[in-house]
């Protein structure tokens, strides 16, 4: 996956007047430079449908 | 076509229990033509029905029991990695999701006659937390339908075995064709692709020490640092960046109003 959505999406933002930019190397990167994280806040998280 | 025919012939059941459980685990392998190959190895006597018929049923579950365990101990990371080689990633996983929420009952009761259905299936069914008593039963059920479909005419058609193989040498060339231009199809969709999102690469890429820069100079120049990532917000407990927001790549439309235009975002996914 690496960064196509996020330049896919840039380039929609950008067509759309958007200052955007692709955060090179995504998430892995981010992580690897050991920079501050979060958990995603749990009203964020979209649970899928589940047969429970 | 005819050498599958011929070790199934030679090595019994070890080789019907291999074909399938590779099969079922997701290699590209005609599990069907081995099922074939053993109902006429059975009518001849060279296979016993009494432990054919366990050990294909056997091997299949199996296979399916492990990636029913994987999905559910991976929760959608599996089925991410499913979804990597389709287009849009993103909304595969999505889209799966939810037609086999609606379906999956029935899905996994016929999964194993269609290609690539058969094995997203178990894992599908193992996200989704279906419990495993029922995963099971039904899975049995598909696979129990599934080999006595392609044993019994593998049976009935004993006597014409000799021409049955004829027609796999014919059947096997098709499917070649078929192939061929199933992987040509998707060359040429990825191609397309490229064409259309090629100026994607043009977009300025910004480096992690960058953003982590601007990042603590905050309050002099406020910047926006966006999720586009779909799947990391199906698991509780999912990490991302510090301060980041959630873009949802399938529904731009109703998000980007409240987005500012005078802030840099910048965006990331996995």
């Amino acid at each position: 996956m690496g960064e196509a959505t996020s330049a896919r999406v840039a380039r929609i933002l950008r067509e759309k007047g958007f200052d955007a930019y692709v955060l090179n190397g995504g998430l892995k990167a981010w992580r690897k430079a050991g920079l501050p994280m979060e958990q995603v806040p749990e009203e964020d998280v979209e649970l899928l449908p589940s047969f429970d | 076509m005819t050498d599958l025919v011929n070790v199934i012939a030679k090595y019994g059941y070890q080789s019907l229990a291999l074909f399938l459980f590779l099969e079922a685990i997701g290699l590209p392998i005609p599990g069907a033509i081995a099922l074939l190959a053993a109902g006429a190895a059975t009518a001849s006597g060279a296979l016993r029905l009494g432990v054919a018929l366990p050990v294909a049923l056997g091997a299949m579950l199996a296979a399916d029991t492990i990636l029913y365990v994987a999905g559910r101990f991976s929760g959608w990371a599996l089925l991410a990695f499913l979804c990597g080689v389709s287009l849009n990633p993103e909304g595969c996983i999505l889209r799966s999701a939810k037609w086999f929420y609606r379906r999956g009952r029935i899905t996994l009761l016929i999964a194993k006659f269609i290609p690539g259905i058969n094995t997203m299936a178990p894992p599908l069914a193992g996200s989704m937390n279906m419990r495993a008593a029922q995963f099971l039963r039904l899975d049995l059920v598909g696979v129990l339908v599934y080999v006595l479909t392609y044993g019994t005419i593998g049976f009935l058609f004993r006597d014409m075995f000799r021409a049955l193989i004829g027609g796999l040498q014919t059947f096997g060339r098709l499917a070649e064709w078929v192939f061929a231009a199933a992987v040509a199809t998707y060359v040429v969709y990825r191609i397309w692709w490229y064409v259309k999102h090629r100026m994607d690469g043009l977009v300025h890429k910004v480096s992690v020490a960058e953003v982590a820069a601007r990042l603590k100079n905050q309050s002099a120049s406020p910047i926006i640092i966006a999720d586009v990532r779909s799947h990391g917000y199906y698991d509780a407990g999912a990490q991302r960046v510090r301060g980041s927001i959630r873009l949802e790549p399938n529904n731009l439309d109703g998000v980007l109003d409240n987005l500012s235009k005078s802030a840099p975002i910048y965006l990331y996914c996995t």
